[in-house]
């Protein structure tokens, strides 16, 4: 599959010294692009390199400063606001574009339902969309209202959005971020038979497995300027990396220093019943990195927030250092030094509009008080302290959250988290939708409080990140804990084997209390 | 995508936009008192200006309540409803009091009292409807704004209630005295704004109401009671909402069913003038303030000229209403444009 | 109009003594009115409800229906409730709005109802059997002719309007045809929409516009009432008198009471409706049937005869 460079297929979508300047601020320098049919063209490259404005452009999002675009080989001025859809170039956004409370068919066909006069024909519609959805082989049916769907089925719909437009460019910001590996899976047979339609497929990622896998050619931005564009044979991941930071990343993961055995367990979660979680039983140890590893929806994150206080407790027993505990909200279990990070950073996690000190305080405002009134400076002195310890970079303070790119977001996130000063920190999805550079900081930090003392749950779906942090790896399936794994044991196949059913658990033997 | 490089410099207008932004409502009441005033000069003359600021103060004060509310994410239509009920309520009461002990200072206080207990229990049966029963705070502010609006006219069969002469009299100067020659009724606006002001940007309370109305989810996932600092929002609007009736009441002595219809429109837009997000968020309690001078203003305007025909009073309203929330929100949207990119 | 009063006077007769030769069946009259959203429909809703006791009470093959109305939409909706749940066989009805209701109306006529129309004319009068209306030219005049007696060549008066409306207008364009030509100077005129509180603060803002008023035409005694506070709060009380309007007891007592203030109150009673009623029931009880126009006359309540309008328990 990589690309043999067949130079009989045109190009059929091209930048052409494409610069982008916002105000003074130039994001791209003189890049050229191009895509076949049929081709794979992934780009890569940190937060910030000039991605999502190269897509912008080659979509007609924004006008390139200088420089063009061609399509078919002629120069073209792309209609705004996404209306190059109807010249066969679609855009699946990262955050998809679905309206939750319609359903599949009318999804499908929202912007251009078939009618009869004024009147929708509905049947015309949910056949179109059950023929479409066959093509793909994905089974969903087209009456069910899209919020019932998980990511993965939605992404499936935007997918089938586009094939039912003609799609002849697709372009996909991140598809894979919020998707589980088996997800992913189906994924990549989606796009192997988008391929084989003959449709260009231009893809942002910041996964590198994923890009060796499904790429014909790799183009790499840094800084706003065009490093290389290379056929996928002849990269390796290092070298992709490495062109991507324009250092050596030699050490992705810090070592892992060695538990200490006899260190006492500070968390015991016996026979936990909660929404989603059936019968989770589990100890975490001082010092320790415990990674939870599971398909999406395999219950990690519901056994997180019913720890924290955030979704009711049905039966079960929490120890906190050797105390029954029962969090009623988050203020309590904070209080604990229980604190919990969520993976939904723009959801659940960060007020968007507000500036960073606001974000940084609001799990921790009654620390800032003189009296009864706030105390800005020291908000301002806990924001300085934050920034320096996270590194995390915004352009002034007083910039809104929602515009710092999502590494910057992540970090302040974790900064928030750390104002509360936890022993027991559970981080959600650390690294997700995140530029490799940024990941690399934030394993050195869950691996610093580690040695520091604290003890650290990393819920991840990213197999490479729980191995090559955790000390001991729980794998989760259907709310229930499939097997615990230690040492020699943690490896991907082993992993994939419980998560998926294939292996049942190691009982509750393994469960050292 | 913004360019994460820390030393790419803030735009050069920056300082001024951000100004602009803050001071939009200020300089659109800035334009209308130059208007005024050039199309009648007694327009700023003392006692012209002490009307419009007493005036303003039985919306401004409700509006400084209903800034939080609305800052939370929430909304309260039943202010206007409940003002004319607690007023109705005030003057049987304190006529009662007249009847079975005579005249005396206590029976204001009482009326005082009540007013306040009624206030703070009105605001809290909003806010608990609306967290604990789940009720959207449209559906929930729209409901009691009926019922309060027919109680008064039940309370006063159809009518109006009518102070007793005596309660009156002790009770006027709440209204008609001064301090320092500002009246009484501008005294109590002031201190209930530079309160919300302190309220909503300097304590946890405030921070926690943006937070909420900014989304609401963050807000849970950051150890706030969601359910609880909503509720104090409508206690306090209630409470807004007391304080106002108290300096209502001593001004005609009476509370019918058409006692403060429209309160709640006009509470809303002194708000959303002043710069306060209707979809919540982001609060301004001095925008807010600005934004009651505002109403006033216009209305005392159409009142001070002849130029414009009384049928186009309305009209009029209107369009400086929608060119006051533009001026502000033009800015806001430029300054937005530019850090988008 | 003293001739008017004397002819409702004998008609009230004629409907108690009709009375004894009352049908054994029960006869279904509907009342549709605006509901009581400010003093005087408030009165007259009181007024409505006094009448109802004391007609059932002396006829009791007469049932009085009085429904309430919030806005026109929800009358039309109110008469074709009466028609289809009540099958009445009359109505009286205030219209809110002349030309929305005048088709409404008409289909309860068509069901052979008997028609009385009260204070609203509807567009088209030849629907109604009965009109009763106050007289909103003679209350303009009424006014205007009081203003002349004590104000000349050179005084100024400034009026206080109410809501932009029919009604609101013949009384204005009245007023402002009688005092033609007396010399009387109109400063300004505004809409104070039959508030109180409006009231107050357009009197406020005349007051600070203009030096020197020797007049107040307020048009409406809730209007008067927030004139007489912002008239006191700025201590002019001697400068000038408040002409009101409708007959509210607390003006009514005041000036029974003589105060300079507000010396006199000129009628517009909120009673009409139970004339409309009087007039309806005795369509059926007496032996002729009624048809015609009753308009009620807008006195002068001064001093001396303003005890005949006082009426303590009413509302208004």
């Amino acid at each position: 599959m990589a690309g043999q460079g067949e130079p009989a297929a045109p190009v059929v979508l091209a930048a052409k010294r494409v610069s982008k300047a916002f105000g003074e601020v130039p994001v791209l320098f003189s890049i050229d692009f191009d895509i076949r049919p049929g081709e794979v063209h992934a780009i890569i490259g940190e937060n910030g390199a000039g991605k999502s404005t190269l897509i912008k452009i080659l979509s007609g999002l924004e006008r390139p400063t200088s420089g063009h675009v061609e399509l078919d080989g002629a120069p073209v001025e792309l209609p705004p606001d996404g209306q190059a859809v109807n010249l066969g170039i679609v855009v699946i956004h990262q955050e998809l574009n679905l309206a939750e409370h319609l359903t599949v068919a009318d999804s499908i066909f929202l912007g251009r339902e078939l009618k009869s006069g004024p009147f929708l024909k509905l049947r015309e519609m949910r056949e179109g969309a059950r023929r479409i959805l066959e093509t793909l082989h994905v089974h969903i049916d087209p009456d069910v209202r899209i919020n019932t769907l998980s990511v993965a089925d939605k992404q499936m719909i935007e997918i089938a959005k586009a094939i039912s437009r003609d799609a002849r460019v697709l372009i996909m910001d991140e598809p894979t971020a919020v998707l589980s590996v088996a997800e992913t899976e189906t994924f990549f047979e989606q796009v192997d038979r988008l391929k084989a339609k003959g449709v260009a497929i231009i893809f942002i990622s910041h996964k590198l497995d994923e890009v060796m896998r499904l790429a014909d050619r790799v183009t790499v931005l840094r800084d706003g300027q065009l490093i290389a564009t290379v056929g996928t044979e002849a990269l390796t991941p290092d070298s992709i990396a490495q062109m991507m930071v324009g250092r050596e990343l030699s050490n992705l993961y810090p070592p892992k220093h060695e538990p200490d055995v006899d260190a006492d367990t500070v968390l015991a979660v016996r026979n936990l019943m909660a929404p989603g979680v059936r019968d989770v039983s589990f100890a975490l140890k001082r010092g320790e990195i415990l990674g939870f590893a599971g398909l999406i929806g395999s219950g990690r994150t519901a056994v997180a927030e019913a720890i924290v206080g955030l979704s009711p407790l049905d039966s079960g027993e929490i120890l906190h250092k050797g105390t029954p505990v029962r969090f009623a909200d988050v203020s309590k279990s904070v209080a604990a030094g229980v604190a919990y990070m969520t993976k939904d950073r723009k959801g659940k996690g960060l007020l968007l509009t507000a500036n960073l000190k606001d974000n940084l305080t609001l799990l921790t405002l009654k620390r800032h008080f003189k009296g009864p009134f706030l105390d800005d400076k020291s908000e301002t002195r806990a924001l300085e302290r934050a920034v320096r310890r996270f590194d995390i970079r915004a352009r002034d303070p007083s910039v809104r959250v929602g515009q710092l790119s999502g590494g910057n977001q992540q970090k302040l996130m974790l900064g928030k988290m750390m104002e509360a000063e936890p022993d027991i920190i559970i981080i959600d999805e650390p690294t997700r939708g995140i530029d490799v550079g940024t990941k690399q900081q934030i394993y050195h930090i869950i691996a610093a409080l580690a040695a520091e003392g604290k003890s650290i749950i990393v819920i991840s779906s990213e197999m490479q990140e729980v191995i090559g942090l955790a000390h001991r790896v729980v794998v989760m399936r259907e709310g229930r804990i499939a097997g615990i794994l230690e040492g020699a044991e943690i490896t991907e196949s082993e992993i994939m084997r419980y998560a998926a059913g294939i292996k049942q658990g190691g009982e509750n033997e393994r469960i050292s209390a | 995508m913004s360019v994460s490089a820390p030393e790419a410099a803030a735009s050069p207008s920056k300082g001024f936009r951000l100004d602009l932004k803050t001071a939009g409502p200020l300089l659109a009441l800035i334009l209308l008192v130059a208007l005024g005033y050039a199309l009648n000069p007694l327009f700023l003359a003392e006692g012209n200006v002490t009307n419009i600021l007493t005036r303003s103060a039985f919306i401004g004060i409700i509006a400084v309540g209903a800034t939080f509310v609305i800052t939370a994410g929430g909304i309260d239509l039943s202010v206007g409803s409940m003002a004319a009920f607690i007023a109705g309520v005030m003057i049987i009461v304190m006529n009662w009091a007249v009847e079975s002990m005579g005249v005396s200072i206590w029976t204001v206080l009482m009326g005082i009292g009540c007013s306040l207990i009624l206030g703070i229990g009105a605001g809290f049966i909003n806010g608990f409807l609306t967290t604990k029963a789940k009720i959207e705070a449209f559906i929930v502010t729209l409901g009691t704004m009926g019922i309060y609006r027919s109680l008064v006219t039940y309370f006063a069969d159809g009518g109006t209630l009518s102070l007793a002469s005596g309660a009156r009299e002790i009770y006027r100067p709440v209204y008609y005295d001064s301090f320092l020659r500002i009246p009484y009724p501008v005294w109590v606006f002031i201190v209930v704004a530079i309160i919300g002001w302190v309220l909503m940007n300097r304590t946890a309370f405030g921070r926690y109401c943006m937070a909420i109305g900014s989304n609401e989810h963050v807000a849970r996932y950051s150890a706030i009671k969601v359910d609880r600092v909503k509720t104090w929002t409508y206690i306090l609007q209630g409470l807004c909402v007391s304080l106002a009736t108290i300096i209502y009441v001593p001004r005609l002595g009476s509370a019918s069913a058409a006692t403060g219809v429209l309160w709640e429109l006009e509470a809303i837009a002194a708000v959303i003038i002043g710069g306060t997000m209707l979809k919540g968020g982001f609060g301004r309690v001095g925008g807010t303030v600005i934004g009651a001078l505002i109403l006033t203003a216009i209305g005392n305007i159409l009142n001070l000229t002849e130029i414009i025909s009384n049928y186009l009073n309305g009209a009029v309203q209107g369009v400086i209403i929608v060119a006051a929330v533009y001026l502000q929100r033009g800015s806001l949207s430029a300054r937005r444009k530019k850090a988008a990119e | 109009m003293s001739l008017k009063a004397l002819a409702l006077g004998l008609l009230a007769t004629s409907v108690l003594t009709g009375a004894a030769a009352a049908q054994d069946e029960q006869i279904r009259i509907g009342v549709s009115i605006p509901a009581a959203t400010h003093g005087f429909m408030g009165g007259l809703n009181w007024h409505a409800a006094e009448a109802e006791k004391r007609l059932e009470a002396a006829h009791p093959n007469i049932d009085l229906i009085i429904v309430t109305a919030d806005g026109p939409e929800d009358q039309a909706s109110d008469l074709e409730d009466l028609v289809s749940v009540q099958q009445i066989d009359a109505l009286v009805v205030l219209p809110f709005e002349s030309e929305p209701l005048t088709e409404p109306v008409r289909a309860v006529k068509d069901t052979g109802a008997f028609i009385t129309v009260v204070d609203r004319g509807l567009t088209d009068p030849t629907i109604q059997d009965v009109y009763v209306s106050g007289n909103n030219t003679e209350m303009g005049e009424n006014s205007a002719e009081y203003m002349m007696t004590r104000l000349g060549e050179g005084d100024n008066i400034v009026i206080l309007r109410g809501i932009p409306t029919v009604l609101d207008t013949e009384r204005f364009d009245a007023f402002m045809a009688k005092i033609e030509g007396s010399g009387i100077n109109v400063l300004d005129d505004e809409f104070a929409n039959w508030n109180r509180d409006d009231g107050f603060e357009v009197m406020q803002d005349f007051l600070s516009r203009f030096p020197d008023i020797d007049g107040v035409w307020a048009q409406d005694d809730d209007i008067t009432l927030g004139v007489v506070e912002a008239i006191r709060q700025a201590g002019r009380e001697d400068e000038m008198f408040v002409v009101g309007g409708a007959g509210m007891k607390e003006i009514v007592r005041g000036v029974m009471e003589g105060d300079p203030l507000v010396p006199v109150d000129v009628l517009y009673p909120p009673a009409q409706i139970a004339t409309a009623m009087d007039v309806t029931v005795a369509h059926f009880t007496s032996n002729g049937p009624v048809r015609g126009e009753y308009i009620l006359g807008s006195p002068l309540i001064t001093q001396e005869n303003a005890e005949q309008f006082y009426f303590p328990d009413s509302p208004f």
